[in-house]
């Protein structure tokens, strides 16, 4: 019987405790403070049951990341939806200098590294440098720095070289 | 998967060693210029670019990172003369004509027919 007596109070207990614990607008505040100490803005907090829902235009994907952990941090929210927090649209790059002048400009990069043994051809076509040809394995990354440094705005780099 | 998802640890290691970046995209390829605050910080980010794609072949990125130091000629394209150059054959790597050189050159340059290895010529 005692035992019996215990667990209802216990339960009762725990119902008291979930009725007193934090409200949908209690946890929605919190989770706007949370943004706001974060410094991310843009983002609109909505809670039900437990549960947040993320609304509003964020700079980049790092942002949405970082949004989505602060409020799942705060205590009292189950989960968080992000599906209607949305990256802002990215601007077109601007558009490519001559395929000649990039050419020129990577060459001299690649020359200024000075590799030994490396037998490397670029080539450029409507703003796409192609690279082809050897080169070690170690001088890889400093190629590939060249590569998309050099000025001129280049499209894209597709690394066809052997790695050796 | 977005090119930004894809490249997400990238860029979440830009904001965090200090390295400001803008982005844009286009013929599903990322442009990441910016620009770090120093030359570990952006062996930081090239490490974790070789990362998510060992020997770079999937050419949808393009991380056009500077670092303060080798940005201070102001990011001027130049060409260093090598024996046996003459301007017009400089020019035609570049596809501009040999008295652009001249003109972008003319302070340093006394005379079109006398450039000497080792001199920085300013590709305009």
């Amino acid at each position: 019987m005692k035992v019996k007596v215990f667990t209802v109070l216990t339960l009762a207990c725990a119902l008291f405790m979930m009725a007193c614990g934090k409200s949908d607008a209690d946890l929605q505040k919190a989770a706007m403070d949370k943004l706001t100490a974060e410094k991310v803005t843009g983002v609109t907090v909505a809670v039900k049951d437990g549960v947040a829902t993320l609304s509003g235009e964020v700079a980049d994907a790092t942002v949405k990341g970082k949004a989505e952990a602060a409020v799942k941090s705060v205590e009292g929210i189950k989960s968080v939806d992000v599906a209607k927090l949305t990256t802002k649209p990215l601007p077109t790059p601007p558009p490519p200098s001559p395929d000649k002048m990039i050419e020129g400009t990577v060459n001299e990069a690649i020359k200024k590294l000075g590799l030994t043994g490396a037998n490397i051809t670029v080539t450029v076509s409507g703003g796409v440098i192609t690279l082809t040809g050897d080169v070690a394995k170690a001088d890889l990354t400093k190629v590939m720095q060249a590569a998309n440094e050099a000025k001129g705005n280049a499209t894209k780099v597709e690394n066809k070289l052997t790695v050796k | 998967m977005s090119l930004q998802e894809k490249y997400l640890t990238l860029l979440e290691l830009a904001n965090a060693n200090g390295t400001s970046y803008e982005l844009s995209e286009g013929d599903g390829v990322l442009h990441v210029n910016g620009s770090a605050p120093s030359e570990e910080a952006k062996a930081e980010l090239w490490a974790e670019y070789e990362r998510l794609d060992p020997e770079y072949r999937a050419g949808d990125l393009i991380l056009n990172i500077t670092t303060g130091a080798g940005d201070a000629g102001g990011g001027a394209n130049t060409y260093t003369v090598e024996s046996g150059d003459s301007l017009s054959k400089i020019g035609s790597q570049y596809g501009i004509p040999w008295k652009a050189i001249w003109d972008a050159n003319r302070d340093i340059l006394k005379d079109p027919d006398k450039i000497y290895p080792g001199q920085e010529l300013k590709i305009p």
